[in-house]
């Protein structure tokens, strides 16, 4: 019990310790030879500009919405593949009527325009 | 007693044609998108009553209950009365509904109403708390939207805002009770919860505590005092449909698992619970009609007014015999058409007249006497007046009462009655003696309006006059919740 | 071996802050996540009574599933409701929604 516990104490210590060492030796070895350009924040190649703490336009939230239906879906699904050896037909059967159901809702929620950028 | 599979997938055909009818709802919305879309409201009403008719020829309760779909669901009496009552009471919503144009072009209002008949159907019938909590889930959420869907609206939103909050709270607590069952019995069969409980011999506190936070979340769904904050706020604001739906199929469902889980699961502690249930009936009965006199709204008086029938239909759960499950089915399938006739003069009054102020009614005997009639029926059914259903209810759960040796909480119950008709007298009154400037201008009535209020004024006489066979069905059901 | 106490005075205690976080947060979003703790106090009470007590059956975590799933929802429909509050009225605080009362 306790040696199960160790390891994880062992891998923890080195999991801490191999980065820093890594970031202090570049740190302590790398030259520094600073300009403005490489002290901006990179933002994927593009120039940043306003705060980052910015609010995310709540049209964000009706993609997190229909996302929602899929991410829930796969609590359901997974015991269901786990139980995969026993099943019989009629669970099969279930849950294809189970994301039947789901894609009827992302359909409907397409044609009424929940995936459009407004 | 186990099923076979023909019996388990018949007995919920009524069910899977719910989830059939609002794909079908839904999916007309989408091919349509033009006027014909205000068909959707008649399409709900006829699919309802066809899966009423297809509930009475498939899913019959056997004699005896069975435990279908690996004890999930338990078919017998009372989940077959209840599912009735609720496709019933969706089939009027759905028509009261129509000619509101906020509402009836939306074909997800109608899929949210079915999704939520399905969840209280699923609610009647629970058999194991897991299967109870996921029906309530499933009943609530889309009420919650419900209640708010007229975004445009700022007291809709508001309505639909506190309930969610109020109901998210509730029913949080009442599942950290089920946990703890869950947790001293090792099962989440309502029918294994007491012998389980029994045998590890778990102290009465702790099943008490878990009583109690499982009674708020049932307190919630039934709008008992002290769980009633939310309902006037919501009423009030909530698409008067909407109000109706929640203060009578959702307030059945409430009492169906709360019959169920409390009869059964919590056998244990019986004294306790039956004096527990008779304190929520009395403060209910008299906080309800108290503050029910001096409202000036209909919609919030017809609120407090639900809550004071929660407190009668309570009376009846108290007595916890047999009998007293019957009396509150019965009064339960009577309340569903008083009320839902007394919302629908609302909001058939609201669409034309364009408030919900008890002004409003003032001439309404002389603008449409038939509306006025109809108006004066629900109202005395609501008070107790014979021949009307009301009355019939208030005997059977009161007589419940008595026979069980509580006659004291059949005295508060009379008592409160008779508070209670001064104020549905005073609406009366603004119907019949007050008079109005816009006395001659006659009130349009839309079709399905027509056959709405007729449908739930015929089913209030008639459950008010003959009464056998339908309290032969009250019966069966109280036997079946009464029984394991 | 942790005894199973610890869990359930741990699920009774985030039980109690997610309640009194209901009941004195003024912020409907706030209210929110106090329900989610509360769910989340149930499910550590169920998982510890499974796993300790009765892991023989699969009841308990099939229930926490469901509360697992019943709780995305209910946030998802919670937070559509509270949004559109937020654009009608500009405030996400529940007691300034006040216009029902009486």
């Amino acid at each position: 019990m306790l040696a199960d516990w160790l390891y994880i104490g062992i891998f923890l210590i080195i999991s801490l310790f191999l980065p820093s060492v890594a970031l202090i030796v570049a740190g302590i070895l790398g030259p520094k030879k600073p300009n403005p350009v490489k002290n901006s924040t990179y933002e994927c190649g593009v120039e940043t500009f306003g705060e980052s703490l910015t609010q995310f336009k709540v049209q964000y939230y009706l993609y997190a919405l229909v996302f929602l239906v899929f991410d829930v879906e796969a609590i359901f699904l997974y015991p269901w593949a786990v139980a995969y050896q026993v099943q019989t037909v009629f669970y099969v059967v279930e849950a294809i009527i189970f994301v039947l159901i789901l894609l009827f809702a992302l359909w409907y929620a397409w044609r009424k325009g929940a995936l459009e950028w407004v | 007693m186990t099923a076979d599979f023909a019996t388990m997938l018949s007995a919920v055909f009524p069910e899977i044609g719910l989830v059939v009818l609002m794909v079908v709802v839904l999916g007309l919305d989408l091919l349509w998108r033009d006027e014909r879309v205000r068909r959707l409201g008649w399409i709900t009403a006829a699919g309802c009553l066809f899966l009423v008719v297809l509930s009475l020829v498939f899913a019959l309760p056997p004699a005896e209950p069975l435990l279908i779909w690996g004890g999930m669901l338990r078919l017998d009496a009372a989940g077959f009365v209840f599912r009735i009552v609720f496709l019933l009471g969706a089939a009027l919503t759905a028509l009261f509904s129509l000619g509101q144009d906020d509402l009836q072009k939306h074909g997800e209002y109608y899929g949210l109403m079915l999704v939520s008949t399905l969840g209280m159907s699923l609610m009647a019938s629970a058999a194991d708390l897991i299967m109870l909590y996921l029906a309530i889930e499933l009943t609530s959420i889309p009420l919650y939207v419900l209640a708010g869907f007229r975004f445009r609206d700022d007291k809709s939103v508001e309505a639909g805002i506190k309930y969610l909050l109020f109901g998210a709270m509730t029913s949080a607590v009442m599942l950290y009770g089920l946990s703890l069952l869950y947790g001293f019995s090792g099962t989440t069969q309502i029918a294994e919860l007491a012998e389980q409980i029994d045998r590890h011999s778990v102290p009465v506190s702790l099943l008490v505590i878990s009583l109690v936070l499982v009674l708020v979340g049932f307190g919630f769904k039934v709008s008992a005092v002290p769980f009633h904050f939310w309902a006037p706020d919501v009423y009030e604001g909530a698409p008067t449909p909407v109000a109706g739906y929640l203060s009578t199929a959702s307030k059945a469902a409430g009492f169906a698992v709360l019959m169920r889980v409390i009869l059964t699961g919590f056998w244990a502690v019986t004294p306790i619970w039956m004096d527990l249930i008779a304190g929520l009936a009395i403060v209910s009965m008299t906080v309800g009609n108290l503050l029910a006199l001096t409202q000036t709204n209909i919609k919030r008086l017809l609120a407090y007014s639900s809550i004071a029938q929660a407190g009668y239909i309570l009376v009846g759960v108290a007595a916890g015999t047999s009998f007293g499950m019957s009396g509150a089915v019965y009064y339960l399938m009577a309340y569903l058409l008083t009320n839902l006739v007394a919302f629908g003069v609302v909001s058939v009054v609201g669409q034309r007249v364009g408030s919900d102020d008890l002004s409003a009614y003032a001439g309404l005997s002389r603008r449409a006497p038939a509306v006025a009639l109809i108006l004066l029926i629900s109202m005395l059914s609501l008070g107790g007046i014979p021949p009307f259903a009301g009355f019939v209810g208030k005997v059977l759960v009161f007589a419940a009462a008595v026979e069980a040796g509580r006659w004291w909480l059949a005295l508060i119950g009379v008592i409160n009655s008779i508070v209670a008709l001064y104020y549905y007298l005073i609406v009366l009154k603004s119907a019949y003696l007050l008079r109005s400037e816009d006395e001659q201008k006659p009130l349009q009535l839309m079709a399905g309006w027509r056959v709405a209020l007729l449908v739930c004024v015929t089913g209030v006489l008639v459950l008010g006059v003959v009464i056998a066979p339908w309290f032969e069905w009250a019966g069966k059901a109280g036997w079946a919740l009464s029984i394991y | 071996m942790i005894p199973l106490s610890w869990y359930l005075i741990f699920a009774a205690l985030l039980f109690c802050v997610g309640l009194y976080g209901v009941l004195a947060r003024r912020n409907a979003i706030g209210i929110m996540m106090g329900v989610e703790l509360m769910l989340n106090a149930v499910n550590i009470n169920l998982l510890a009574f499974w796993s300790y007590l009765y892991a023989d059956r699969l009841n308990g975590l099939v229930f926490v599933a469901i509360v697992f799933v019943a709780a995305a929802a209910e946030a998802a429909v919670g937070l559509a409701l509270i949004i559109s509050a937020y654009r009608r009225r500009n405030t996400v605080i529940a007691e300034e929604l006040t216009m029902l009362k009486g």
